[in-house]
Formats: C-alpha cells, sequence, structure tokens
C-alpha cells in the first residue's frame, strides 16, 4: 500500500502560460452527480488552465461544494470524467490525488502544533526529515506566521489560522489547490484583508487554484475567471469583466453586480443593429450591434446602473431614453444610487458620480428626470 | 492560557452549583475515610469495638495514642505486599484487555449511522440491567467442569475430560472484563462520536491511508476517552473482590480478598483498615490522572 501522491505525466507535454488560451490542464467532461436520484452536479464541461485562479460562483446549494469535492475525490462523479492533463482521475482516491484542499472550517489538526499541521502532509509522502523540515520554514515564512509555530491552532486568531490552513495545503506542492468557501469563517472586514493576502501568495506560489464561493465581490477580486454555476449547471464562463460586462442570461446579469432588466420582444433585426420593444418602455430600446436573433423574439435587454445618464433636460436621441421621476437616492458620498420611477411603473436603477461642486446642484426626491444610454451600453439576453 | 477572572464568573450562583457535589462528597467519601483511617491507627482489642480508643481525656491530660504499627506490619508480612503487586497486575492486564476489546466496539458504535447506534449503545449497557451478582453465577455455570463450555467441547469430542477453568486466573480475567467493559466502552463511544469528521477528510486530502489516519488522527484525538474509560475499570478493579472470591481460585490474591479476610475472618480492624489506607494512597496516582483528563475533557466542551 502506498500513500505517496505520485502521477505519471505524460513525457514532454508543453507547458502553456497562465491565463491564456493555452490546452487545459485540468478539464472536466459531462461531469453529473445525483444524490438519491437529484441531480446536484449537472453534465458540467469545464477546462481549467494551468496557473489561474478560477472561482465558481453561485447561490446556495447550486453544486458548487460538490463539484469540489469531485475534483478533490470526496465524491465519484455519477457519469462523465475528470481529467488531469489529458489523463484520467477515475478511481484515484482522494488520498493518491496531487489535490490538496483548504476546507471551510479550516480542519486544523487541534492536537498538533502549527509546525506538525503543516508537516502532516509531507510526513505521508515519507519525505526525508531535513526535507520537511526546511520545506515547513520556508512556507511559514511565506505566509508570515514563522514566530507561531510552535502554537496550537486554537491559540491563533480566525486570519492566522487561515494562513496555516492554505499553507497547509501548499507545502505539499499540490497540482491544483481547491478553495470552499475560503473566506466564510472571517468577518467582514478581515474578509477583504485575506482576500488580497491570499491572493497574492497565490500568485507568488503560482498554483493553479479553483475556488468556490457564494460572494461575488470575493470572485471579482480574487480571480481570473468564473463560472457562474445555476441549479448545477455552467450558465457561463469568463473573466470578471466578461461576466459583468456580456452576462449571456439573466440569471448571470442580476447576480453579478445590479441591473436594470427591460423584458420585450425584437421588432428589427438587421445585420448591424437591433430594435426591441418593450411594455415597460415609452421609445424603442436600440442595440448598435446585431445579434443571433430573429423578429418578434421574446429577449431580455440588460443596462447597468452605471452605464444610465440622468438629466433634467430632455436628450436629442429618441431611442433609449425614458421619461421618469426620482423616486429614491441613496447618497454612498463618491456616488448615489437614484431609483427612477419610469411612466410605465418600472424602476430604474442608476449610479452616478457626485462630481458636482454644490449639492445644490444635484438631483432631489420628485424631480422629472430623463435617463438614456448609449446604443452600444445595453446587452441582449435571450435566455 | 484563560483570563484570571473567566472561571469565577458567577461567584455567587458558582457557589450554589459546587456545595452539593462537595457535601456528597465529604459525607460519603470523606467521613467513611476519615473514620478508617482513625481506625488504622488504633490497635486491636478484643471488645467492643475491636480496636482501642485514639485519645483518652483523664484528669485533664489528654492523652493521644497513634498507632502505626499496623503500617509496620504490613511490611512485616509479605502476603500484603505480593496481594497489592498481584492487584494492580491483574487490573492493569484486565484494563488492557478491555481496551483491546472496548476500542473497535466503541469505534464501531461511534460511526454507525442514527437508529443503530442507539441500539449498539443499548446492547452494551442491556447486561447490567441484572444483578451483577446472577450474572458471575451465569459465569459459574459457563465455566464450571460440568458447564456449558464442557459440556459442549466434550460432546464434539474435542476434549476427553473437561477443561479446568473455574477457580483459576483465566476464569477472574473473563469476569473482570465481562463486567467492567461497560465502563470502558462509554466514555470511549462519548469521545469519539465528537470527533470532527472534517479533520478526517483534511487527512486524507493531505494522503493520509486509514492506518495513518487512525493512528495520527483518531487514537490521538480519543486519549481523553482512553484514558478515561481505562481508570474507569482499573480503579474499582484493584479492590475487587466478588470475582476473585466467587470465580478466582486460591491461587488468586487480591487485596480486596486480603482486606475481607482480615476484617471477618481475624477481625482485626486495625490492620484491615490500614490495608484500606495504603490501598487509596497507591490509586492516587491512576485517580488524579482520571480526573486531570475529565477536567480537560470538559474544558474543551465549553
Ligand atoms: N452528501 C449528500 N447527500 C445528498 N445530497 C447532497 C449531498 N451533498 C450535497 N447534496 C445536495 O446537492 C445540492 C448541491 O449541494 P452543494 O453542497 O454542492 O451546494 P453548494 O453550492 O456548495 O451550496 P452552499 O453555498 O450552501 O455551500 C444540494 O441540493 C444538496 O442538498
Ligand atoms: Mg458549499
Amino acid at each position: 500500500m502506498t500513500e505517496t501522491t505520485t502521477i505519471a505525466h505524460p513525457a514532454g507535454a508543453g507547458q502553456p502560460e497562465p491565463g491564456s488560451g493555452g490546452a487545459a490542464y485540468i478539464e472536466l467532461v459531462g461531469v453529473s452527480k445525483s444524490f438519491d436520484g437529484a441531480l446536484a452536479v449537472n453534465n458540467v464541461d469545464l477546462s481549467i488552465r494551468k496557473g489561474e485562479l478560477f472561482a465558481l460562483l453561485g447561490a446556495s446549494g447550486c453544486g458548487k461544494s460538490t463539484l469540489l469535492r469531485m475534483l478533490s475525490g470526496f465524491e465519484q462523479p455519477t457519469s462523465g470524467d475528470i481529467l488531469l492533463e489529458g489523463q484520467s482521475l477515475t478511481g484515484l482516491p482522494a488520498n493518491q490525488r496531487p489535490f490538496n484542499m483548504m476546507f471551510q472550517s479550516y480542519a486544523l489538526f487541534p492536537h498538533m502544533t502549527v509546525e506538525q499541521n503543516l508537516a502532516f502532509g509531507l510526513k505521508q509522502e515519507r519525505m526525508d526529515k531535513r526535507e520537511i523540515e526546511s520545506r515547513v520554514g520556508e512556507m511559514l515564512e511565506r505566509v508570515q506566521m514563522s514566530e507561531y509555530r510552535k502554537r496550537k491552532p486554537d491559540q491563533l486568531s480566525g486570519g492566522q489560522q487561515q494562513r496555516i490552513a492554505l499553507a497547509r495545503c501548499l507545502v505539499k506542492r499540490p497540482k491544483l489547490l481547491l478553495l470552499d468557501e475560503p473566506m466564510g469563517a472571517l468577518d467582514k472586514k478581515l474578509r477583504t484583508r485575506m482576500q488580497l493576502e491570499i491572493a497574492n501568495i497565490l500568485e507568488s506560489v503560482g498554483v493553479t487554484c479553483v475556488m468556490v464561493t457564494h460572494d461575488q465581490e470575493e470572485a471579482m477580486t480574487m480571480a481570473n475567471r468564473i463560472a457562474i454555476m445555476d441549479g448545477g449547471r455552467i450558465l457561463q464562463v469568463g473573466t470578471p469583466d466578461e461576466i459583468y460586462e456580456q452576462p449571456n442570461c439573466r440569471y448571470t446579469a442580476e447576480f453579478i453586480g445590479s441591473v436594470n432588466l427591460f423584458d420585450g420582444v425584437i421588432v428589427d433585426d438587421e445585420v448591424d443593429y437591433v430594435n426591441i420593444k418593450s411594455p415597460q418602455a415609452r421609445n424603442t430600446l436600440h442595440i448598435g450591434h446585431g445579434i443571433s436573433g430573429f423578429a418578434g423574439q421574446p429577449v431580455s435587454v440588460a443596462v447597468r446602473p452605471e452605464k444610465i445618464q440622468i438629466s433634467l433636460q430632455k436628450p436629442e436621441q429618441a431611442f433609449n431614453c425614458e421619461a421618469g421621476e426620482v423616486d429614491e437616492i441613496a447618497y454612498l458620498g463618491s456616488h448615489s444610487v437614484y431609483h427612477v420611477k419610469l411612466g410605465s411603473g418600472m424602476d430604474v436603477l442608476v449610479t452616478a458620480l457626485n462630481d458636482e461642486r454644490w449639492a445644490g446642484e444635484r438631483l432631489t426626491w420628485q424631480d422629472k428626470v430623463w435617463v438614456y444610454w448609449d446604443e452600444h451600453s445595453a446587452v441582449v439576453l435571450t435566455s | 492560557m484563560k483570563p484570571a477572572g473567566r472561571r469565577w464568573r458567577l461567584p455567587g450562583q458558582h457557589w450554589l452549583l459546587v456545595i452539593p457535589p462537595y457535601l456528597w462528597l465529604l459525607l460519603f467519601f470523606l467521613a467513611p475515610f476519615a473514620i478508617v483511617f482513625k481506625i488504622s491507627l488504633a490497635e486491636s482489642t478484643i471488645a467492643q469495638p475491636p480496636y482501642t480508643a485514639l485519645y483518652e481525656y483523664v484528669n485533664d491530660v489528654l492523652t493521644l495514642r497513634l498507632s502505626f504499627s499496623n503500617y509496620l506490619f504490613l511490611l512485616t508480612d509479605s502476603l500484603y505486599f505480593d496481594a497489592y503487586v498481584s492487584s494492580l497486575r491483574i487490573a492493569a492486564i484486565s484494563t488492557l484487555i478491555c481496551l483491546v476489546i472496548g476500542y473497535p466496539i466503541a469505534y464501531g458504535i461511534a460511526r454507525a449511522q442514527g437508529p443503530m447506534q442507539s441500539l449498539l449503545l443499548m446492547l452494551v449497557v442491556l447486561p447490567s440491567w441484572t444483578s451483577f451478582l446472577i450474572r458471575i453465577y451465569a459465569w459459574m455455570g459457563i465455566l464450571r467442569n460440568n458447564g456449558i463450555i464442557n459440556t459442549v467441547l466434550m460432546a464434539l469430542g474435542v476434549v476427553d475430560e473437561p477443561v479446568r477453568m473455574m477457580n483459576t486466573e483465566l476464569a477472574v480475567y473473563i469476569g473482570i472484563v465481562y463486567t467492567y467493559l461497560p465502563f470502558l466502552v462509554l466514555p470511549l463511544y462519548s469521545n469519539l462520536v465528537k470527533l470532527d469528521n472534517r479533520l478526517l477528510e483534511a487527512a486524507t486530502d493531505l494522503g493520509a491511508g486509514p492506518v495513518s489516519r487512525f493512528l495520527r488522527i483518531t487514537l490521538p484525538l480519543s486519549m481523553g476517552g482512553v484514558i478515561a474509560g481505562c481508570m474507569l475499570v482499573f480503579i474499582p478493579v484493584v479492590g475487587e473482590f466478588v470475582i476473585p472470591e466467587l470465580l478466582g481460585g486460591s491461587e488468586t490474591l487480591m487485596i480486596g480478598k486480603v482486606l475481607w479476610g482480615e476484617f471477618f475472618n481475624n477481625r482485626d480492624w486495625p490492620v484491615a483498615s490500614a490495608v484500606a489506607t495504603v490501598m487509596l494512597v497507591v490509586l492516587l496516582i491512576p485517580i488524579s490522572l482520571f480526573h486531570r483528563y475529565q477536567f480537560r475533557e470538559m474544558e474543551g466542551e465549553d
């Protein structure tokens, strides 16, 4: 019986640049998982590149953890396959996979010191004692926990425990690091600090990492690429700005940031523009580029609040322009969020920078205003 | 390190809670022990009670008579020393056997799911619903020369004449292990059931197989339960009288039997009291060990 983590490499496999569109490092092919007949993960195809920080983002119960546990080997897919550098991992138990997982609860061993916790995984590899010592020391330095090496986990703060949990994974030099809700056990203030700190550590180590989170801000801050999950399916994969600027469905648009959605049908479908009529808008919604749709197709038009202008004067344009009344204002210092009630009854969110010199110049409640946006600011969603 | 103020957060209520157990200890442990200790310092006489008074107050003079002869006597006769050693040996071996049998049982119960777990726990406790004496007599019926085991063995032709098991040390071990096993299984179970499964998952994730997981995570984390369970077996077994008396033979020397002999056969209460006092002193080490771990367990819970 061997407990060491060894896996054969395909000889001479070229390593693509991190984050570039190179060959997949880890690949999920049609992976599904059902518990007692209920699908927790539904036919997921995903490819993860070497060196990237990949985030699985979705609401509670959407199957993120299950997907992560299949990667770690704690759960076996009901169908489909997981490949590492082209080799199937099916049947390889968790203790033999060259992957390490940081648990949401950290799962530090309470009866061992910080040092012993870090050495645990290396001892399993039957590594030389001196080698273990030097690797542990090096890793503790990297996470700036050297002076705590003799402490027990219950003598550490939440943030320190998290760094040790991370170090315990990284010291094994895993081919893939898995993080399940890495900030879940921290309070809000510490969370923001640790997000940057962990992202920095991961970058300096250069490890490939898949993290699970339901916090969009966390995913946007830390990840190179994000997959949006809902009901066990992956809805969209992309960089944070792709996901934000070009959502491909209502769910993604609404899940990431806030958005104004007009439901309507396509009336003109041309090569270089689309016109859409919506009962929520008096004027035509005009998109300055063609889409793959057809006249009469029901669609949604998504416009982010910061892409909308607000003004007391009627703008020149005949499209993408609605009259309304300021219903509510959330003053947030640098900017304000205006809730504008349109004639149709729809509530439109608009964010505007507070860059005027006099507060008196600002819009106020019950002001009759115009909201309008550019022909390239809106996104058409077909699902 | 805990802040000093913490343990005494609510002094008034705290004392109300603490007083009853201390009163209990005082009444049922300390007072009887004080009496035994007092008798151990007296001398044996043929009188009622069969020992001399510790002090006299005659003509305004208080005379205190403390006799250490009983303790010195224990040193002169090697019977006592041998009995102590033999008791400790039998207790230690029985504890070890209980641990070897009891750990897998406790582990199995702790890992069992829902109703199965309650059922298994019930099976562990169930025998103690019948009287201890009846169960020991039942063992006599099983181990006798014409008992169940020998009858079966002879009927099957495995042996020609009965195997002698009654009145041997083997019978004593069987009786002790049988009787005291639940005392080891229950505290160990309550420790093992608290073991966080995520720690085992983390160990697996770091490359540990089942053996390594057990030796490096489960076993060290269950040490409190192991010590508690072992002490709950070891401490009473050292003074055990009924099992060696009923199942053991004359070669099984145990301090409980010696004690009984001094009290009831020799009617030498002072020597018997000295024997009992020394036994308590010998047991102080395992008792304090037990309490330290018990305390640690409880501290870990709050
Ligand atoms: N071991 C299991 N047995 C049965 N059902 C399970 C099991 N694990 C997960 N599920 C189910 O699978 C679905 C997905 O669960 P999962 O834990 O992957 O969600 P999640 O996205 O991680 O949610 P959260 O953000 O709340 O952690 C849920 O409906 C859950 O009830
Ligand atoms: Mg989860």
